[in-house]
């Protein structure tokens, strides 16, 4: 077994580094909201590649993935699926959203949409529901970090201690230097994890059963339920088609308008950087497959780990390997886990700030003191993730499936917004509170549901048909303004 | 055109990495594909098309700009 001192002196040095990479760019940056959230509108294609790679490619890939391949089979196979259509919308959202952006100087999602319609209170709305959406995103990071801990150390730092060292140093340079300095240190560890994905994806089949052939052969034989989608469900029964259909197309409507990642919208520097990110995001997906190989690779594994999403460290950790090579993955899983929270954090820090204080309050606060309050929120969201983390018991998978159920309702405000000229605010804004409200309900009582689907469908439904009823009852306050707004979108 | 085929292929990728499609002709273990079982070469093979699709798509539509043609 590899020694716990070297493989956490390894990893204490990756943070080392992330940390001062991450800090670098703070000084490039102007003093103002618009550059700590927006980073000036500055981000490159390589960066832009990195930062959206590297923000989904995190805890819930390098764990969950895993974990999930491991405890569920083919059931995996749904984040491989939504990752490969998840970021089409943006291809056509993105650059109508620049456009807009860059014309009335918006830098989040919610102020786009409530400067559409000039009703301050969606920006509430949907800053709450942005919040309720990362904190179940942000704890399942947390706890991907904990575990990643836990194992390497040998149960020596109990998961909620590691989860909260990890993330002090996540609000460091969050709170040190905004998003440009996200931006760096994710082209850094985007490139670290993919090496070391398929690193260990070919290593570990290929250290335990010979080859990666070998080793489904002797799942299909011994227990081949794990290889035939839709895969298991928690309790180990096969899981139904209707959940895993819905699972997929809940988080390809739901993807795209994530608010971190269609903030991108208004720091890349123009639109052709945001297609030809979109046009290069499904490469990210391949680097998906050596973690389902890993999942795959415990499957007969023994002893098995105390909880499912521990198995990749787990299987390390009880591997002759050398301990500077765990190190590296106890860093990369790190690195996984930091460059989405970060991201995140800072994501949803600017939105109750931006969205929630300023634009839907309506508070008058100048621009340093609007940096200073979002710096405050980061550490309270980092906090309420924290604790969700520690008192959560279930699977990474499952936090990010609940998680999508509230952001999957932005997609038809969004869509009003950028495309349907006709669409009211008082419509936008009840069907997006409908919308999260059926979700709740369905997420809540599981029971309640007519067929067993993602609750997000029902939410979906009943948001995309109050937006449209609501729009054909009332009338707009200004069509001027929104002739005027479809108008900029469409115009390259 | 453009769009038009591209939105079909949208569908037909999200049918065959779902139900029904996937559980009709992608959901087996043999034959397995670089000694992955078909039911994961199957989503894969969907990633590696979708890549391809929209690098044809988003060069068409370079293409159609620069003719001077493009509408959006």
């Amino acid at each position: 077994m590899p020694s716990p001192i070297v493989v956490l002196g390894v990893s204490g040095v990756y943070l080392v580094v992330c940390l001062v990479l991450g800090m670098m760019p703070s000084r490039r940056v102007s003093g103002t909201a618009a550059g700590y959230v927006a980073g000036d509108r500055s981000l490159g294609l390589l960066v832009m590649y990195f930062i959206t790679g590297a923000t989904i490619f995190s805890a819930f890939a390098f764990l969950g993935g895993p974990g999930w391949a491991y405890s569920k089979g083919a059931a995996a196979f749904y984040i491989l699926a939504y990752g490969t259509l998840g970021f089409v919308p943006f291809y056509f959202l993105g650059p109508r959203a620049a456009r807009v952006g860059r014309t009335f100087g918006f830098v989040t999602q919610a102020e786009m949409v409530s400067g559409r319609f000039g009703k301050r209170s969606i920006a509430g709305v949907m800053a709450v529901i942005s919040i309720v959406a990362f904190v179940p995103y942000l704890a399942l990071q947390i706890k991907g970090a904990g575990y990643v801990l836990f194992a390497v150390s040998d149960g020596w730092i109990p998961i909620a201690v590691g989860g909260g060292i990890v993330y002090t140093v996540v609000a460091i340079y969050v709170l040190r230097s905004g998003v440009l300095g996200v931006g760096w240190t994710n082209t850094f560890q985007g490139i670290f994890m993919m090496l070391l994905a398929w690193g260990l994806g070919l290593y570990l089949p290929y250290r335990l059963y010979g080859s990666v052939g070998e080793m489904f052969a002797r799942i299909a034989e011994v227990r081949p339920e794990m290889l035939l989608a839709p895969g298991l469900d928690a309790a180990g029964n096969p899981w139904n088609w209707g959940e895993y259909s819905t699972a997929v197309l809940v988080s390809i409507i739901g993807f795209s308008v994530w608010p971190h990642l269609f903030m991108k919208a208004f720091t890349a520097r123009d639109e052709r950087i945001i297609r030809r990110t979109v046009v290069l995001y499904p490469t990210f997906q391949i680097f998906l497959v050596p973690l389902f190989l890993i999942g795959f690779a415990g499957v007969l594994f023994e002893p098995a780990p105390a909880a499912p999403d521990q198995i990749l460290p787990h299987m390390l950790m009880n591997m002759e390997i050398p301990a500077i090579l765990v190190g590296l993955f106890c860093a990369g899983a790190l690195a996984a886990s930091m460059s989405s929270g970060d991201a995140m954090v800072h994501a949803a820090a600017s939105i109750g700030v931006r969205d929630g204080i300023v634009e839907a309050i309506g508070i008058k606060i100048d621009e340093a003191r609007q940096r200073t309050y979002i710096r405050y929120l980061v550490v309270v969201v980092l906090i309420a993730a924290y604790l969700t983390a520690v008192a959560y018991k279930g699977s990474l998978v499952q936090l990010l499936l609940t998680s999508y159920g509230a952001i999957v309702q932005f997609m038809p405000a969004i869509l009003a917004t950028l495309y349907w000229r006709r669409a009211t605010g008082v419509a936008v804004l009840w069907g997006m509170i409908g919308g999260a409200a059926v979700t709740a309900v369905f997420f809540v009582f599981q029971d309640l549901r007519p067929f067993p689907l993602h609750a997000g469908v029902y939410g979906l439904l009943v948001n995309g048909i109050l937006l449209v009823a609501i729009t054909l009852a009332t009338r707009s306050d200004s069509p001027q303004r929104d002739r005027d707004f479809i108008e900029i979108a469409g115009t390259p | 055109m453009r769009h038009v085929l591209f939105a079909v292929y949208a569908v037909i990728c999200l049918g065959a990495m779902t139900w029904p499609g996937y559980a009709w002709f992608g959901n087996s273990i043999e034959p397995y594909v670089l000694g992955v079982p078909f039911s994961l070469a199957w989503v894969v093979g969907w990633v590696v098309l979708t890549f391809l699709a929209l690098v044809l798509y988003h060069v068409a539509g370079e293409l159609s700009e620069s003719d001077g043609r493009e509408e959006d």
